[in-house]
């Protein structure tokens, strides 16, 4: 006789909104069924009503954390359509932010895991190690996330060259403490004990489930779209793909792990090579024509396909987040562990539900005391501090 | 390019694959409904290509189907397209072969409403629960 356990549908750690439902048998999980949708908001609808030129902006709302990886995708596919070619200092800018997006993304999930299994030592220091990478990306882009930073044909801005230094001096010192941070986790025995063998992915079912990213490379599948693909600036620079053979929990945050480092790599090589010369090649039209434009964001990889009738405006943009398909790798994952190890299980795929909140502050009478453009002040400010003083 | 999948796609099904070679990166492969699946099946099963996605469209001959296929080693993709009639859209569901398909087969019936014959859970997905049966957001019909 199985009983029914509802989790969500709001996740009590990840704070984010699905709905799973657990057939269990005492402690054991019999199946799972996932239920999607709850912020829906019919972006590739919306899409179509926006110029080439806005849809980028729309596409790095599609999630905060992966604001860089979509709008980096949506260009390559209108590039695609158009067989435009970009500057070389731009691909180098692109990559830049693009795996300083991946290390904040990666150390938020370190953070988080530490979080779900209960050690709280961890997600303060792994959140503490990701607050310099947003510096990082502020004193580059202007902005912690959102960073309007893609545009079709290159980049949107140039970089001084008086930020790179203490960008560098940032990633040495994150590489160490992430180094210390590793050290830490993989001879902890309380974490072993959480992770290792827990929530096993075999390699047929990651590949028969179409699973992406960490969560393919933690089961033994060796894809990665930056070396397959070879866009950006990737194929210029040493570094490794990570793969780990065991596909339980410990695999896929060993391989986070150490892809943080191999991308505190990408990132010094691509400043110290940084070429001169234009950040963006001009581009007149998008013509007739589908595009593609796939890469690898740090969940896995971002799919966008884009159809041009030849207006300033797709006819149709699909975009494919990567949670979206490693979700399913979940009920084979959960099938036999215990109901305490489902949550960290469902947290290892690093299920992204692309949230974005506006915010006021009110004070405890109900009066606004700040509005979005003291708010937007505020961050410039901050910005200019960064750039003097980091 | 994938010469290699190409190639194969002609030699195995000849003049019933319409290829049209967009860049070294990029194809596009137009296959009638009769030769869907058995096409869709190659390029899973012998030729190792990974479903990245699939995107569904209603355009003015019919609602497209049009199936993602990257060949990572060969930093590739290759794209199978068909175009079903409407206004009842209906065909065989790669996922009872492919269990990737699940979600992405689930979206286009739910968006589109394309129907697809032995898919094992034809649920919506996205769109939400209380809207009735036949609301598919993505069509365009009078």
């Amino acid at each position: 006789m199985s009983t029914t356990i509802p989790i969500g549908p709001f996740h009590p750690v990840l704070e984010e909104p699905e709905y799973i439902t657990l057939q269990v048998e005492g402690e054991t999980v019999l199946s799972a069924d996932i239920e999607l949708g709850r912020i829906h908001r019919g972006m590739e609808l919306l899409a179509e009503e926006k110029t080439f030129d806005q849809d980028v902006f729309l596409v790095e709302r599609i999630c905060g954390i992966c604001s860089a990886s979509h709008s980096w995708a949506a260009t390559l596919a209108m590039e695609d359509i158009g067989g435009i070619t970009i500057p070389d200092r731009a691909r180098y800018l692109r990559t830049i932010v693009h795996e300083l997006e991946r290390l904040h993304s990666h150390m938020l999930w370190v953070g988080l895991a530490g979080h779900i299994i209960g050690y709280w030592t961890v997600f303060m220091w792994g959140w503490k190690y990701r607050e310099p990478v947003l510096d990082a990306l502020e004193a580059i882009t202007g902005n912690r996330n959102n960073y309007a930073w893609y545009c079709p044909g290159g980049v949107r801005r140039d970089v001084p060259d008086e930020v790179w230094p203490p960008v560098l001096k940032s990633m040495d010192e994150f590489a160490e403490k992430t180094n210390l941070l590793i050290g830490a986790i993989l001879n902890d025995p309380v974490i072993l004990g959480r992770l290792k063998g827990v929530g096993i992915l075999t390699k047929e079912d990651a590949i028969a489930y179409g699973t992406l990213g960490p969560t393919a490379r933690g089961s033994g599948v060796d894809i990665d779209v930056r070396r397959d693909e070879s866009y950006g600036a990737y194929d210029e620079v040493d570094w490794k793909v990570i793969t780990q053979p065991d596909g339980d929990c410990l695999a896929v945050a060993v391989v986070r792990l150490l892809e943080m480092i191999e991308a505190t790599k990408i990132i010094k090589q691509c400043i110290k090579n940084l070429p001169k010369g234009e950040i963006r090649s001009e581009v007149r039209e998008i013509p007739r024509g589908e595009g593609i434009g796939h890469i690898e964001a740090p969940r896995g990889e971002s799919f966008h396909f884009i159809r041009s009738n030849g207006t300033n405006m797709p006819v149709r943009h699909k975009m494919r987040a990567p949670t979206f398909l490693n979700i399913p790798s979940y009920r084979p994952r959960v099938k036999g562990e215990t109901i305490s190890d489902a949550t960290l299980i469902f947290a290892v795929i690093d299920p992204c539900y692309s949230c974005t909140e506006r915010m006021a502050a009110v004070d405890p009478g109900g009066k606004r005391i700040a509005n979005g453009h003291d708010l937007i002040k505020l961050s410039h400010e901050k910005t200019e501090w960064l750039k003097k003083n980091l | 390019m994938s010469k290699r999948v190409l190639e194969n796609l002609k030699t195995t099904f000849g003049d019933r694959v319409e290829i049209h070679e967009h860049s070294s990166k990029r194809a596009y492969v137009a296959v009638s409904n009769d030769d869907w699946m058995t096409v869709l099946r190659h390029m899973y099963e012998v030729e190792g290509g990974r479903l990245t996605t699939a995107t569904g469209s209603d355009r003015p001959t019919g609602v497209e189907l049009l199936y993602h296929f990257a060949f990572d080693r060969e930093g590739t993709v290759v794209n199978i397209r068909t175009t079903l009639d409407k206004p009842f859209p209906r065909i065989e569901a790669l996922t009872k072969y492919y269990p990737a398909a699940d979600f992405i087969e689930r979206e286009i019936f739910d968006f589109l409403g394309v129907e697809f014959v032995g898919h094992p859970d034809p649920r919506k997905i996205l769109s939400s629960h209380d809207r009735p049966a036949d609301f598919h957001p993505m069509r365009r019909d009078e």
